[in-house]
């Protein structure tokens, strides 16, 4: 008996683990026909047919087109990092291949696409060797400080490989290959990215600050920043592309919520919905002092949930008195902390903020921190939901959301600090 | 008119008290020492702090506010070693505060207090009341912090005890009333709070330092000590958690 039992208990494990093992070939079973992984679009799909379009435009060791502009820095290797700029190999206006704050109208998909066609010339530099007199240096710089689509030839080392690159906070880009040579014609620049570039006497903060008031977007600031066009002479550097995003993002928003916390409260409480890319937001304003929350719950299958088989939900939450260390969940906090002050500065009010995010399967890759940004921006030009209490904005978050009330509450810092601490004149 | 030197060791007391719950206080100043009461953002937690004049060097004043960013003053502050006599100087022409620690002199602009409440002490029937020792009460608070986020504090006719329960772990810290300076305890009596302000209360208060706590059911609680060579006193109030509904 004894024995059988512990046969049978082998058995079942190996029965447990045979759908796992299993599922990494699915997709050569499916072929993206029957959609064996349970994702509503095949992946390998979308990457598939991205490249299928580009391939034959850049089998070759030349390459020339029109630049968005639109440069990348890699963070491996840090301090020797490999920078470079991302050529489509279409003319014309290509802008639009890299300014984000146009996506939201598009489909994953044409995201995808369009973003695949950027090739990616790559050369490897010290960060902080931001003058050196190599042309490829140069031109990749200057490239970032353009105010449009430039026109850009590159010679490479080798065929560009690879298919498409994701990130989890940076946008996805094509094929990749070292630069030999690089040349670039007539770049216009943007002129107030131009003063700050010129004044190397301006903290890289205030020159962000500056660019921000006059109404450049971000998607130019945080280029121009990645290449080290900011600061005081000395300190300037390369920065990483991804850290660039979120640089920009965090002194942005933390600018905006100083003077927030000075500001009266909002009256009521709200709610802002909005469903994109599959993926659903409530922001919750509470007329309260500051206080911001980002939770996201990631549905199995899901970008950042692929192989689990619950919801697993993430929260990184700040009080009034603001963090001292990096938010757990990274980028995506603080790109939607900017997007609530920005609203709150417009209005010259105050108020606590939780924003929900609920991933459904529909959201099947990375496409970069922009959309949370983004999406954000747009929930709050929603026209937005009243309610005199906490408890009936809740009820209304429950109708809104699959995830169960409870559930949220659970996973929430600030909604457990509204419900649970009192305040002094409830004495 | 205010002018006084005051030991850089008791101004530092003063901010550490005070600079974790509010960045900008008015202080009361009148010719027998000072005060301030103020609110956290929040509105969770209270300062109530008194100073008398002795606890200064030299001290001159008629009845005045001073509204002081407390991030500035301990900035500046912590330039000063302890055993410094740090002067104080309210110029009236340019509404500054002069602060000078040896030959270093910082001018300090003030903020406006005309804007800045005078909130009210809340009339509380706190019926427990125990005294014990810093060093006892901060082990406990310090191991809390590792396992949640807020805290119990239970007294009953023999023990003080405080308690911890996270997801997975739990802190507990029991003392018998023979390791308590008091104990005063008509029926048990538990609270619910946060340990972050909590620990900011209490932790500015080192070793045997006695500090009183008052609490009652679903309360708030005072805690009380003395500050600045037992020449100040310091009531802090914090807001309880109550997490049934």
């Amino acid at each position: 008996m004894l024995k059988n039992t512990k046969l049978d208990s082998k058995k079942q494990k190996k029965l447990l683990s045979v759908p796992k093992e299993e599922s990494t070939s699915l997709c050569g079973l499916c072929r993206g026909t029957k959609l064996l992984c349970g994702r509503s679009r095949c992946p390998v799909l979308v990457k598939f047919h991205s490249r299928d379009k580009v391939t034959p435009l850049i089998d070759k060791l030349s390459l020339s087109g029109s630049s968005p502009p639109s440069v990348f820095i890699g963070r491996f290797g840090y301090p020797k990092v490999s920078i470079g700029p991302m050529i489509p190999p279409v003319m014309g206006d290509t802008s639009l291949i890299d300014t984000p704050e146009l996506w939201l109208d598009k489909s994953i998909d044409d995201i995808v696409d369009f973003r695949s066609m950027l090739i990616r010339g790559t050369y490897n530099v010290d960060v902080f060797d931001v003058e050196n007199p190599n042309k490829i240096v140069g031109f990749t710089r200057e490239l970032a400080l353009s105010k449009n689509s430039v026109f850009a030839e590159a010679i490479f080392d080798k065929k560009p490989r690879g298919r498409i690159a994701f990130y989890d906070s940076a946008q996805p880009h094509g094929p990749s290959a070292p630069l030999k040579k690089f040349d670039i014609t007539n770049p216009k620049y943007e002129q107030h990215i131009e003063k700050a570039f010129y004044d190397t006497d301006l903290k890289a903060r205030y020159a962000v600050l500056d660019l921000y008031r006059d109404g450049v977007k971000i998607s130019k600031i945080q280029r121009a920043f990645s290449v080290g066009a900011f600061g005081i002479n000395k300190y300037r550097r390369f920065v990483p592309t991804r850290w660039s995003i979120t640089a920009v993002d965090s002194m942005l928003g933390k600018e905006l919520m100083e003077k927030t916390k000075t500001r009266p409260y909002i009256n009521e409480f709200r709610i802002y919905y909005l469903n994109q890319f599959d993926n659903r937001w409530i922001v919750l304003m509470m007329p309260s002092e500051w206080q911001y929350e980002l939770i996201e719950a990631w549905y199995p299958n899901t970008t950042w949930n692929p192989y689990g088989s619950s919801i697993s939900m993430f929260n990184s939450y700040e009080f009034y008195k603001s963090r001292t260390t990096y938010a757990e969940i990274g980028g995506c906090y603080y790109a939607a902390r900017l997007a609530v002050n920005e609203l709150l500065n417009k209005e010259r009010r105050q108020a606590g903020a939780i924003i929900m995010r609920e991933s459904h399967p529909g959201y099947i890759m990375p496409i970069g921190v922009w959309n949370v940004r983004e999406s954000v921006r747009r929930a709050l030009k929603e026209p937005y939901r009243k309610f005199d209490t906490l408890h009936e904005a809740l009820v209304h978050v429950s109708e809104k959301m699959d995830i169960p009330l409870q559930r949220w509450i659970k996973n929430s810092a600030i909604i457990k600090n509204q419900l649970y601490q009192k305040r002094l004149e409830d004495f | 008119m205010f002018n006084a030197k005051v030991k850089s060791e008791i101004l530092k007391g003063i901010i550490d008290v005070t600079a974790p719950l509010v960045s900008e206080v008015k202080f009361n100043i009148t010719s027998k020492g000072i005060s301030l009461r103020a609110v956290d953002p929040a509105h969770v937690a209270m300062v109530d702090l008194e100073v008398e004049k002795k606890a200064f060097e030299e001290y001159k004043a008629s009845e005045m506010e001073l509204g002081i960013d407390m991030d500035k003053l301990g900035g500046i502050m912590r330039l000063s070693s302890s055993g410094d006599i740090v002067s104080l100087e309210y110029d009236e022409t340019s509404n500054r505060l002069i602060v000078r620690i040896g030959n270093l002199v910082r001018k300090m602009a003030l903020i406006d207090t005309a804007g800045m409440p005078d909130p009210k002490m809340p009339n509380l029937d706190l019926p427990a009341k125990v005294v014990l020792k810093a060093s006892e009460i901060n082990r406990g608070v310090r191991a809390s912090e590792a396992v949640s986020d807020h805290l119990a504090l239970v007294v009953d006719k023999d023990s003080f005890e405080l308690f911890a329960e996270g997801d997975t772990d739990t802190v507990n810290l029991k003392l018998p009333k023979d390791l308590l300076v008091s104990l005063t305890v008509p029926s048990k009596c538990k609270s619910l709070f946060s340990i972050d302000y909590f620990s900011n209360m209490i932790k500015s208060v080192k070793g045997e330092d006695p500090i009183s706590i008052q609490l009652g059911n679903d309360n708030p609680v005072k805690v009380e000590f003395d500050i600045a060579d037992s020449k100040g006193h310091v009531k802090y109030l914090l807001a309880p958690r109550i997490e049934s509904e």
